[in-house]
């Protein structure tokens, strides 16, 4: 528990408004490390220290950066602050209380992979955070870390934000893509993906705001440092979304791998309500429900992976034994349909069908077959569908019941 | 060939195409993955996940659409592995499961793709018990096209043909999960011209023709193989009918013309075959007023009307006029006749002589497609050939082909970037002397002294320049600059460009009419014989009089408007076949009142038949075999479809027994008892379509070969074009042009599509603002000849300085308008 925070060291120290704030408390130094190595050791950073995605799919950001580095430009990069996944809120915080930390990582990325211009896609619901950015890209600008020549590289890069109007589905990286060009966000086909055929038709590197931020503390204490916490095959700090039946919710930054008992009882006070714990939901509403027998499971990518389970964006839900589970599923199978974008069928229909199926049990109308129906709808939409939405629709519907949780 | 690869599915090697798609691969081996979404016309998208197999991957197998998968050397798939078929079943279920099974009245019922899937790859028995949700059944997204959102599965396939084919993304998916459907944007409206085929790709009964809709089973109804006469480039269909009568027309896929399209008015525009207003039986004027008569009787009056006039003024007295519209075989009969039994040479249509056109029509469509450059000058493809319009927008869009275009009005190719000009009428032999000189500059040579004095902008420069660098332009003029006053020196002044750019032999011309190609073919033209060959040529004349039996006059006739306008004079009788001289400008009622006799053959009582002697009740195209030419030179068989209505005859049938009539003693060359074997006489009176027969035109026709007829272009001066004089009040010049949705009358007789045709005026915003007009205010449009009123359209399409009337508007044709600068006339305007 003598874990110093790294990426959240700033939060309620700086002021977000003061640019002069931030540098004095380590600000920008960097992106000056950066340009001192260049780009293609800057992206050799990032790969040696084996950080994967923090936005939910858990891909090795190295891979991508190197792919968009090596690509002929004009070519993108995307900082992904949609964060619509229910129960996370880290990204926001983030925004909103150290917003140049992640205009650094940008104009970071940017220099490393070659590209001019970089977006920012804030979800719709986060006006405070958007206000924070804007004025941040302004001030940037003034100071010279945005346009031409930043840090006297000769690079010239541009920065702008965009902001989403409320669906989970633009998220998702190629539906992002797509409502940036000024469309409806529809998820893209993959093959070809981003770091190919991204933004505009260009080789784009999306990241989520969580793992551009912690590429910079990676640049300036080097990929050592970053292996040299949490689990050698999933390293590195990790902010986890603490919220539900806890005495103390919030913000919580830890080394990866810290276990759910450990989450619930050192950082958030214990399980409040009933005081006893009966599960939490681990990545959000596409995530998995964890029992009582699981709290010793260590919350990284891997531990997570290994039990069909996935730490996704890292947020954590906890119930305590008061609560009606059925209609915790109801809540998430309503969201899925809601949220469905309606391009493909087995997501537009497979999540309308669970919902219904799942709400006449609740009305009491439960009927012998459901749970196999409920199963068969669940490995239509996982097989089936187009992109994660409908892939992971199903999983933590099922795996409450898998724990006989209702 | 290194482009075959080696794949595997289920453990089988089969050769494939590198990059081809899984599901086109698969099928070559005789494995039909099922698919909805995916159509060979239309960008992959993957998105009903229907055609899931498994992939060999670096991560072991996994699911992939096989409509989106480029399969190379080596790839391994499994199409029948359980995990494959699940996810398939799985998906048709979910669909299945939500649509509504009105099978027993949808008009896809036994052409549907979802029917089909589901016998093969269904479950069997679905196990939801969910309500299946509610949608809206009956929703018009316009007057031809109808949606049942229940029925719709979300293939995109009518949102992607609009945008990819059409460039015009009229309609989009709406809300969303299992609330989507399709709409169109809010405040807009689809009126795409080739709308229509969306109802063709609809792999379910979403979409239906309205105005075919619920008036058969697709089963009950015969196929015949047919093509659309509505315009030029002949594109193929299929009429399907019952009982004889025609129910709907699809698309036809040939490759050569249209792929798998046709325009609305191809589609939709039929009413006019089973409209009320059809002539049934033979007229003929007793007591000043026209009566039914008998067959016999009417033969009997035309030939003794005709023979009358001969007797008494002479064979040169006669004239005849046919029509672009009609088949070869009807044109081919009208013009034997006149040749051989009558002994004249008047003989015309309205596009015939007067057209300074390039005989040929264009270098070939499949050109449009393959163009690098697109060079369009006085024609408007999107109103009158959208098909090949959207051929061209696609080499636009898609082979980045720049498109210049020379045109009165801002016509919408404009919207493709390339340079755009929009010469006043009068100044066009300017603009292309400019571009002519650019030419000859830009390629280094000599540039000669009549051209010294032409002023070369940047734009003029740019045009010139692409065009001489270009490796495969599609080059083609249109109607708007080669007919009426001043075409012979602007054909001139844009064939010099052409021929200075060194594209000489690609300049090629849009013909508008269906048969505008074949009619000159067959030789309805007073100066020329069938095949081009020129009236004094001796040695043709020798080998047509052998083949017709008779001797043909060698004095060249009168043309059309000649013929008409000698009605006051030498002219005692006409023979109109499927024309409406009246139709086009009243006053020539007056000319056509003062003949002796008058035989009219239409499918109408036209304004012309009206004053007829004799009327003759012609089936229509659709009613009779006939081949047609294209704007390629394709020659095409429609094949006789429908019964013809009442006592209606095929032109060629009428034509025939009046000739065997009119000489008995000529009879044996009058001996073709069907319009095949009138075509086999066409393919020895025609060079060009030597070798051909009725049976080798098959389902694609044969196109004759451009160089099958040589045409010499040379750079030269020409005669000055002095434009109509602008003095007050005639301060606006009148231009006109075709639109798709006239109100002609073959156009106008289809009620549901009666309220798309725009009649209007169309001015530019400023002249209207000068004028203190608005939209919709009734206008005068005035000549020194006569007057118009019409609703007035204000359109930033229009120049400055002109006003847009169009052809073939119901009550209001622009021809009343014509002085002797004919369609390039001045004009008052003002608010009527
Ligand atoms: C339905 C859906 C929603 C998503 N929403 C987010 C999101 O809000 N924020 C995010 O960073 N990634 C989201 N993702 C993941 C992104 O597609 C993408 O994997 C991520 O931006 C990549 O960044 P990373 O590699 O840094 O994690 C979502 C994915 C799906 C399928
Ligand atoms: S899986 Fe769902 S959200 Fe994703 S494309 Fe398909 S319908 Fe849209
Ligand atoms: S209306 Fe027909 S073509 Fe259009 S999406 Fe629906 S099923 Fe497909
Ligand atoms: S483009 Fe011409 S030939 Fe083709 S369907 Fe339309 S009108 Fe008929
Ligand atoms: S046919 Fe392949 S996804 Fe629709």
């Amino acid at each position: 528990m003598n874990y110093e925070p790294v990426l959240t060291a700033r939060i309620g120290v700086v002021d977000p408004a003061c640019l002069h704030d931030y540098e004095a408390h380590g600000g920008f130094q960097a992106l000056a490390r950066a340009v001192e190595l260049g780009p293609d050791r800057t992206v050799a950073q990032v790969e040696a220290a084996k950080l994967l995605g923090r936005g939910g799919a858990a891909f090795p950001a190295g891979i991508k950066w190197r792919a968009v580095h090596n690509a002929e430009g004009p070519k993108f990069v995307v900082a992904n602050a949609d964060e619509s996944e229910p129960g996370t809120f880290k990204d926001r915080i983030l925004m909103e209380k150290d917003p140049y930390a992640l205009i650094e990582a940008v104009i970071l990325a940017g220099y490393a992979t070659g590209a001019g211009k970089g977006f920012i896609y804030v979800r719709g619901e986060y006006p405070r955070a958007y206000q924070r950015l804007r004025q941040a890209v302004a001030r940037c600008y003034e100071a010279g870390y945005l346009g031409k020549d930043i840090l006297g590289s000769g690079h010239e890069f541009h920065l702008e934000l965009r902001r989403g109007a409320g669906a989970y589905i633009c998220g998702e990286e190629t539906a992002l893509f797509e409502s940036i060009e000024g469309k409806r966000g529809y998820p893209r086909l993959k093959p070809p993906f981003p770091t190919e055929a991204g933004l505009f038709g260009r080789p784009t590197l999306i990241n989520n705001v969580e793992s551009l931020v912690s590429v910079l503390p990676i640049v300036l204490r080097g990929p050592d440092w970053f292996n040299s916490i949490g689990p050698a095959n999933s390293p590195g700090p990790k902010l986890y979304s603490l919220s539900g039946r806890v005495r103390k919710p919030g913000l919580v930054e830890a080394p990866m791998g810290v276990t759910l008992r450990e989450l619930i009882e050192a950082h958030g006070g214990g399980v409040s309500g009933s005081g006893e714990f009966q599960a939490a939901l681990v990545g959000g509403a596409a995530g998995t429900f964890l029992g009582p027998d699981q709290l010793d499971t260590p919350l990284d990518f891997h531990s997570l992976a290994k039990m069909g389970a996935a730490l996704g964006s890292g947020a954590v839900i906890v119930f305590d034994t008061s609560v009606d589970m059925m209609q915790v599923l109801e809540r998430i199978a309503a969201f899925f349909a809601h949220e469905s974008c309606g391009k493909c069928y087995p997501c537009q229909l497979g999540t309308m069908r669970q919902r219904d199926i799942i709400q006449r049990m609740v009305a009491g109308q439960g009927r012998p077959g459901d749970l196999q129906l409920l199963r068969d709808i669940g490995q239509t939409m996982r097989d089936a569908s187009i992109c994660g939405l409908g892939q992971t629709a199903s999983s933590a519907i099922l795996s409450a019941f898998e724990l006989q949780l209702t | 060939m290194s482009d075959w690869i080696t794949i595997t599915i289920d453990g089988k090697e089969i050769q494939a195409r590198r990059g081809e798609l899984l599901t086109e691969a698969a099928a070559r081996a005789g494995i039909h993955i099922p698919v909805f979404c995916s159509h060979p016309k239309l960008d992959p998208l993957g998105a009903c996940r229907m055609c899931l197999v498994e992939m060999e991957g670096r991560r072991g197998k996994m699911l992939v659409t096989a409509c989106t998968t480029p399969v190379n050397d080596g790839m391994v798939f499994y199409y029948n592995s359980e995990r494959a078929r699940d996810a398939r079943q799985g998906t048709l279920e979910v669909i299945l499961a939500n649509h509504p099974l009105d099978c027993p009245i949808c008009d896809k019922g036994g052409e549907c793709d979802l029917q089909d899937q589901a016998m093969e790859h269904g479950p069997g028995k679905s196990h939801y018990w969910e309500p299946k949700r509610h949608k809206e059944k009956n929703y018009p997204l316009s007057d031809l096209i109808v949606l049942d959102q229940e029925r719709c599965i979300l293939c995109w396939r009518c949102i992607r043909y609009l945008d990819e084919w059409e460039d015009k993304p009229q309609l989009g998916l709406f809300h969303r999960g299992s609330d989507s459907v399709i709409d169109k944007f809010p405040g807009t409206e689809l009126d795409a011209y080739t709308s229509g085929n969306i109802i063709d790709l609809c792999p379910v009964g979403a979409l239906t023709n309205r105005l075919a809709r619920f008036q058969f089973r697709p089963w009950v109804l015969e196929h015949t193989n047919s093509i659309c006469t509505h315009c030029g480039m002949g594109c193929n269909l299929r009429i399907d009918t019952r009982d004889f009568r025609v129910r709907r027309n699809v698309a036809r896929e040939n490759m050569a013309v249209n792929d798998a399209w046709i325009c609305d008015k191809g589609r939709f525009a039929n009413g006019f075959l089973f409209s009320e207003k059809r002539l049934t039986q033979p007229l003929a004027r007793i007591d000043g007023e026209l009566q039914p008569i008998s067959w016999p009787e009417a033969i009997q009056r035309v030939v003794e009307g005709l023979k009358g006039v001969v007797e008494k003024e002479g064979p040169g007295a006669v004239g005849g006029i046919g029509s672009a519209k009609l088949s070869n075989e009807a044109n081919y009969l009208l013009g034997k006749f006149m040749r051989a039994l009558v002994g004249t040479n008047n003989i015309d249509f309205r596009e015939g002589s007067a057209l300074k056109a390039e005989r040929r029509g264009v270098t070939s469509l499949q050109d449009a497609r393959d163009a690098d450059l697109i060079v369009i000058m006085g024609a408007d493809p999107s109103e009158e050939m959208p098909v090949l319009a959207n051929f061209l927008k696609r080499a636009a869009r898609r082979r980045n082909a720049p498109v210049i275009v020379i045109h009165p009005r801002r016509i919408e190719l404009t919207k493709y970037p390339g340079v755009h000009f929009h010469p006043l009428p009068g100044d066009e032999p300017a603009l292309f002397d400019a571009l002519t000189k650019a030419a000859l500059q830009a390629r280094g040579q000599a540039v000669p002294n009549w051209l010294a004095d032409a002023e070369v902008s940047d734009e003029v420069k740019e045009a010139a320049t692409l065009l001489v660098n270009a490796q495969n332009p599609f080059i083609i003029y249109g109607t708007d600059y080669a007919w009426g006053y001043g075409s012979a020196s602007i054909v001139q002044a844009l064939t010099n460009w052409i021929v200075a750019s060194g594209h000489g032999d690609r300049l090629g011309f849009l013909h508008s009419q269906a048969n505008a190609v074949g009619a000159a073919d067959v030789g309805l033209l007073p100066d020329m014989l069938p095949g081009h060959q020129r009236l004094a040529d001796e040695l043709a004349r020798m080998e047509l009089e052998k083949l017709w039996g008779s001797k043909i006059p060698t004095q060249p006739g009168l043309g059309y408007s000649g013929m008409i306008a000698s009605a006051l004079g030498r002219i005692k009788a006409l023979y109109i076949m499927g024309a409406d001289p009246v139709g086009e400008k009243s006053s020539y009622a007056e000319k056509l009142e003062a003949l002796d006799f008058l035989v009219v053959q239409d499918l109408f009582l036209t304004e012309t038949a009206k004053l007829a002697d004799v009327v003759l009740p012609a089936a229509s195209y659709v009613e009779s075999n006939g081949t047609f030419t294209n704007t390629e030179r394709r020659v095409q068989a429609a094949a006789q479809a429908a019964r013809a209505v009442g006592d209606s005859l095929p032109d060629w049938a009428i034509l025939m027994h009046i000739a065997r009539r009119y000489a008995p003693d000529q009879a044996d060359f009058w001996r073709t008892s069907s319009a095949p074997a009138v075509f086999a006489e066409i393919t020895r009176a025609v060079p060009q379509y030597a070798g051909m027969s009725w049976e080798s035109l098959g389902e694609r026709g044969q196109p004759w070969a451009w160089d099958a007829l040589e045409v010499t272009r040379e750079l030269a001066p020409y005669a000055k074009l002095e434009p109509a004089p602008l003095e007050k009040p005639f301060t606006f010049r009148l231009i006109t042009g075709n639109l798709l949705w006239d109100e002609g009358n073959t156009f106008a007789a289809t009620e549901r599509m009666a309220n798309l045709g725009h009649k209007a005026a169309w001015l530019h915003p400023d002249d209207a603002a000068g004028l203190d007009l608005r939209e919709g205010d009734l206008i005068a449009v005035r000549s020194r000849e006569a007057s118009l009123e019409l609703p007035l359209h204000i359109s930033s399409r229009i120049q400055p300085g002109t006003v847009f009337v169009p052809f073939s508007l119901k009550d209001a044709p622009v021809g009343e308008l014509f002085d002797e600068f004919g369609p390039r006339t001045t004009v008052a305007v003002y608010r009527a």
